[in-house]
């Protein structure tokens, strides 16, 4: 991968270690060390699915908890802290846990299969992002086995509630803690896929033609490199002021509870399409597929998912109209914000323009695809009522945001997210899921959604203000609250019944060829599941739908590939990055001095929290001394034909 | 074959679900889902701001409704018509490779900021006359400071001076005079609490270090429901409050008998009369068994409840009336809380000079009634988890209430009208 690689010359056999043994060079392919040694951005991928559907299935169970209590009025299964535990864990789990890794699963996986690389460019940065983010998920969630119990401040943790003399239990030190470990991790992964996507585009592909997923991934990585740094100071100073009783936030010595909330949503705004850009790349990657044609307006989607990155950053404040801004300040923000919705209504005419005269295959992708594209909108129109600042006085905070993100979260991301997985689920596992199954759990998904969230506007409008434990049964609540509970658990089944049919296919699904739904960009023109080293021979690309240009030019393409394929031939082969177990040793260091600082008492703190810095340091050094060496195989007779 | 590969009868239940579904939201409409009337709602407004403010919502509405029948039939009809019939279709040759075409582009751009120009008008007059009280009417506004405590509301009344003793100050419920612009200046102790009143006015948060203001106006007398609207630990749910707007006489004969230091009952005082009761504050449901009722068709409205409120009860017990008094000494209740003109000096949880004429009590949780009150001071955190009178009275004084004294408590306080 990096230029200043040295090579190994051994053939498609194992590798032989280099150096002193201290450098263990795993070279298992399968088992338990294969998966934490691995830097295949593959099953990095596969790993980031598979623990952000288990955190979505965590945070999808502690949101039934909720409904149940919310079921009726003044119900008493929960009490009022576990609620509040439950409600700041569910946004945190949803956000953090569930759809930026799952966004980051895509990333990893089809990204560089999109731009005809073979890995990302720093494969062991890549496996060190993976296992942070599973650190700092155990560290968020370590409040649930503590007495202490897990944070109860709100996924927004607002100063001064969180300061130590209103929360001076851990449960917020494990939140501060556990968002600092994600934010490291995330910055670490958006480096990586910036460098991947500008470095290591396959000849031929320039960035006008680059899938508009990829477009995206770029776009994200941006806003995360850029956003994460705002959190980051907030939660070192609050983490300041519990551990060190600095005065950031500290009223009585001057301190500004005001600033957390520019510090949060400088970089809360930018997550929130943190969130759905990744989601509206997966979308234009479906509908021109399942419509057979290209994407309409290519250069203008791309433009505007540009465009609303850049917004973002400039319309934090409006989460923020209800704290007394002044009138100017209110307008510019209200004004900017309206202004974002042009580009995001681009992107809606420009999928309809898609669909527009193209032969719409309706598979389960495209059921949900579709299902986005109307959940997404009508989350879109509550958004602009949003950004009327003073009827936002009355919605903020009531029921009405939440179900506005909501439509945007579950019917934009979330919905997206569950297409992709879909989509893509032949690619990597070789595999079709029953077109019957798939369709009955996106109705079910639909219909427990909006029974779940569409009632919710009415909940807001009538003054049920959010992150309330209990309420009254005079004021005009019960009915709607009822409802969505109902709707809830259609939804919940619905989620089980969609995960039921990806293990059971994932296990027994039948089997599918190349290139299942006629693909249009490069990963389908890989076997399924893609061989190790992804791309035989690496790809010319010569048009924006690459792999559709491949399929209508066949000859050409050959002539080039047998070309190519004797240069790789002529250097020894494929050359591939070693595998290493040092990414995964640092990561346990950070868990390990994470633990320290927030979880553990007084007194303790400090052997522990070296301890875990020891260790990291270890991992850094021997990961910096074993090198970047690599290893060449051969590519299989059978990949190089197609 | 048909491309769903779903079995005919799946359609037939499909079908039968959507129709469940109908008939499901027609008997939505009996249950009050529809009608938006509620005690908090945003819909039916009582002042000028609120007013101001819902006309915003509903142009942002009508535009975005308007937009979305546009969009949506498009796409509904882009979905249907260009759909692949059969599998047949499917396989068959790849429609056109179009592109695009920019000018339908830049004229969509150009629609959409046309529409958002719909809504920035009047966003941005809305927003300089929700800001403050207009110019006009700034001499006549009445000026009040709300502070915001985890979780309740104290009300102070800056221009209502008492001889000897400051200023005015209530809790939990806000006395207001209708028709006048009221300028409320929010402050908060503790953490970020945010003011609301759905019928009067949109909220405004309470910051630490920030010296935030809204106002508002009750056009007629009136009673009003409003809650804290920024998460603020435990019982943020119900840390709620009343605004209570009353006519010029009737708001001047409330200041006079506010102002008053705290009643001695000394003998069995004049009997009020047989007053209709009404039920509509909030009960919680536990394990104490206490039930409730909202009785939509009871004769006596809030706001007439709150006027017989202000009397005292037909049958007081002088003699238990001072025994509460001396309990509420020695049960260190004096620490926290004033009663001006009685025993009373603290300053952390609310005046309760006037406690036996407001209609709610536990920051406009409970009905304020022998009953409640009682269920209140025995049990503090069953009714309002991690409340301060609890955990930094109760449990640090070791405060235990037997019936008797709970009853000699109540009475007392329920005489201070």
């Amino acid at each position: 991968m990096d230029a200043s690689v040295k090579t190994h010359f051994t053939g498609s056999e194992a590798p032989a270690p280099t150096r002193a043994a201290v450098f263990w060079r795993p070279t298992a392919k399968t088992g338990f060390v294969s998966w934490l040694t691995t830097v295949d951005h593959k099953k990095i991928g596969f790993l980031y699915g598979v623990f952000a559907l288990f955190f979505f299935l965590v945070g999808g169970f502690e949101a039934l908890l909720i409904r149940i209590q919310l079921a009726v009025p003044n119900n008493d299964f929960l009490t009022a802290q576990r609620y509040n535990e439950l409600f700041t864990m569910h946004g945190t789990t949803m956000i953090f846990l569930a759809v930026m890794p799952l966004s980051a699963a895509f990333f990893n996986y089809i990204m560089p299969l999109q731009i005809g690389a073979r890995d990302v460019a720093f494969p062991r940065l890549n496996a060190f992002s993976l296992w942070t983010f599973v650190a700092g998920a155990i560290v968020i969630n370590l409040g649930w086995f503590m007495p202490d119990g897990a944070p109860d401040g709100g996924w927004f943790g607002y100063a001064p509630l969180t300061s130590k003399q209103f929360s001076p239990d851990h449960s917020i030190d494990t939140w501060v803690m556990g968002l600092q470990l994600l934010g490291v991790a995330s910055i670490a992964a958006s480096l990586n896929f910036i460098v991947t996507i500008i470095n290591l585009r396959a000849p031929g592909m320039t960035m006008m033609r680059l899938p508009v997923f990829t477009w995206m991934t770029l776009v994200t990585a941006f806003l995360i490199v850029l956003s994460f740094p705002a959190i980051t100071i907030a939660l070192v100073e609050l983490m300041m002021d519990r551990l060190f009783g600095t005065s950031f936030f500290e009223v009585s010595n001057g301190g500004m509870p005001i600033l957390w909330q520019h510090l949060f949503w400088i970089f809360g705004h930018p997550e929130v399409y943190i969130l759905i850009l990744p989601a509206m790349g997966i979308i234009s990657e479906i509908l021109p597929t399942f419509s057979r044609k290209p994407l309409f307006g290519y250069p203008i989607v791309v433009f505007s998912g540009a465009t609303i990155g850049f917004l973002g950053f400039a319309v934090w404040s409006h989460h923020m109209f209800t704290t007394g801004m002044g009138t100017v300040a209110t307008a510019a923000f209200a004004l900017a914000t309206m202004a974002i919705a042009v580009p995001t209504g681009v992107k809606i005419f420009n999928w309809i323009g898609t669909l527009w005269g193209g032969h719409l295959m309706m598979r389960t992708p495209m059921m949900f695809a579709l299902g986005f594209v109307w959940m997404f909108m009508m989350g879109g129109f509550s958004g602009i009522m949003h950004s009327a600042a003073p009827a936002d006085a009355q919605q903020q905070d009531s029921y009405f945001v939440v179900a506005h993100f909501h439509y945007v979260l579950i019917g934009g991301s979330i919905f997206a997210l569950l297409a992709g997985i879909h989509y893509w689920f032949p690619l990597m596992f070789g595999r079709k899921v029953s077109e019957f199954w798939g369709k009955l759990s996106f109705w079910v998904i639909f219909a427990g959604f909006n029974i779940t969230f569409f009632p919710m506007h009415f909940l807001g409008l009538n003054g049920m203000p959010r992150r309330t434990f209990t309420y009254d049964e005079n004021l005009g609540w019960n009915a709607p609250n009822f409802i969505a509970t109902v709707g809830a658990m259609i939804l919940g089944l619905g989620i089980f019944v969609y995960f039921a049919v990806m293990v059971y296919t994932y296990f027994r699904g039948e089997k599918v060829k190349r290139d299942y739904w006629d693909g249009r960009t490069l990963e389908w023109s890989l076997p399924s599941p893609p061989p190790e080293y992804n791309f035989a021979v690496t790809p010319t690309v010569h048009a924006r739908d690459a792999w559709w240009y491949e399929k209508e030019h066949k000859e050409e393409i050959a002539k080039e590939k047998a070309e190519h394929a004797k240069e790789d031939a002529a250097h020894g082969g494929i050359h591939m990055p070693f595998q290493s177990i040092y990414p995964f040793v640092t990561s346990v260091g950070i868990l390990i001095g994470a633990i320290g600082v927030c979880a553990v008492d007084y007194g303790h703190k400090l052997p522990v929290a070296l301890a875990g810095g020891a260790i990291m340091l270890i991992g850094i050094y021997l990961w910096a001394m074993e090198g970047n060496e690599g290893y060449h195989i051969q590519p299989n007779e059978e990949d190089l034909k197609s | 074959m048909r491309l769903t590969s779903l079995p005919p009868s799946f359609a037939r239940w499909g079908r039968a679900a959507f129709a469940l579904c109908g008939l499901a939201l027609l008997s939505g409409c009996d249950l009050n889902f529809w009608r938006m009337d509620g005690h908090q709602t945003t819909m039916v407004t009582a002042g000028p701001v609120a007013k101001s403010q819902l006309d915003v919502f509903y142009v942002t509405v009508w535009v975005t409704f308007i937009i979305f029948i546009i969009v949506g039939a498009v796409l509904a009809y882009a979905t249907f018509k260009f759909k692949a019939k059969t599998e047949a279709d499917e396989h068959a040759a790849p429609p056109e490779q179009s592109h695009g075409n920019p000018l339908i582009e830049l004229s969509l751009i150009g629609v959409s900021i046309l529409a958002l120009v719909f809504i920035a008008v009047p966003t941005l007059k809305a927003i300089w006359f929700t800001y403050d009280v207009p110019e006009e009417h700034r001499e006549n506004a009445y000026e009040i400071t709300a502070v915001g405590y985890q979780w309740w509301f104290k009300f102070e009344y800056p221009n209502e001076q008492i001889d000897g003793a400051g200023t005015l100050v209530t809790g939990n419920e806000l006395v207001i005079p209708a028709g006048r612009p009221v300028r409320i200046n929010l402050r908060t102790v503790d953490v970020i609490h945010s003011f609301w009143v759905p019928k009067l006015a949109g909220k405004v948060d309470m910051i630490p270090n920030r010296g935030n203001h809204l106002w508002l106006q009750a056009d007629e007398p009136g009673y009003f429901w409003g809650q804290c609207a920024e998460y603020c630990g435990d019982s943020h749910a119900v840390m709620r409050f009343r605004v209570i707007a009353l006519s010029e006489e009737d708001f001047a004969e409330w200041l006079v008998a506010q102002k008053a230091p705290a009643r001695t009952v000394a003998a069995a005082a004049k009997t009020a009369g047989e007053l209709p009761q009404v039920q509509f504050a909030s009960f919680r449901r536990n394990q104490y068994g206490f039930t409730s009722k909202w009785d939509a068709n009871a004769a006596v409205a809030p706001l007439e409840n709150w006027r017989q409120q202000q009397f005292p009860a037909k049958d007081e017990d002088a003699a238990l009336i001072a025994e509460g008094r001396r309990l509420f000494v020695e049960k260190t209740c004096a620490g926290c809380h004033v009663v001006r003109g009685h025993e009373g000096m603290g300053i952390t949880g609310p005046d309760l000079t006037h406690i036996g004429s407001r209609t709610t009590i536990a920051a406009g949780l409970l009905e304020n009634n022998h009953e409640q009150m009682a269920r209140w001071l025995k049990h503090p955190e069953v009714v309002k988890p991690g409340n301060l009178m609890y955990t930094t009275g109760y449990v640090p004084n070791n405060v235990q209430l037997n019936d008797a004294e709970v009853n000699a408590l109540v009475a007392y306080l329920e005489s201070l009208k």
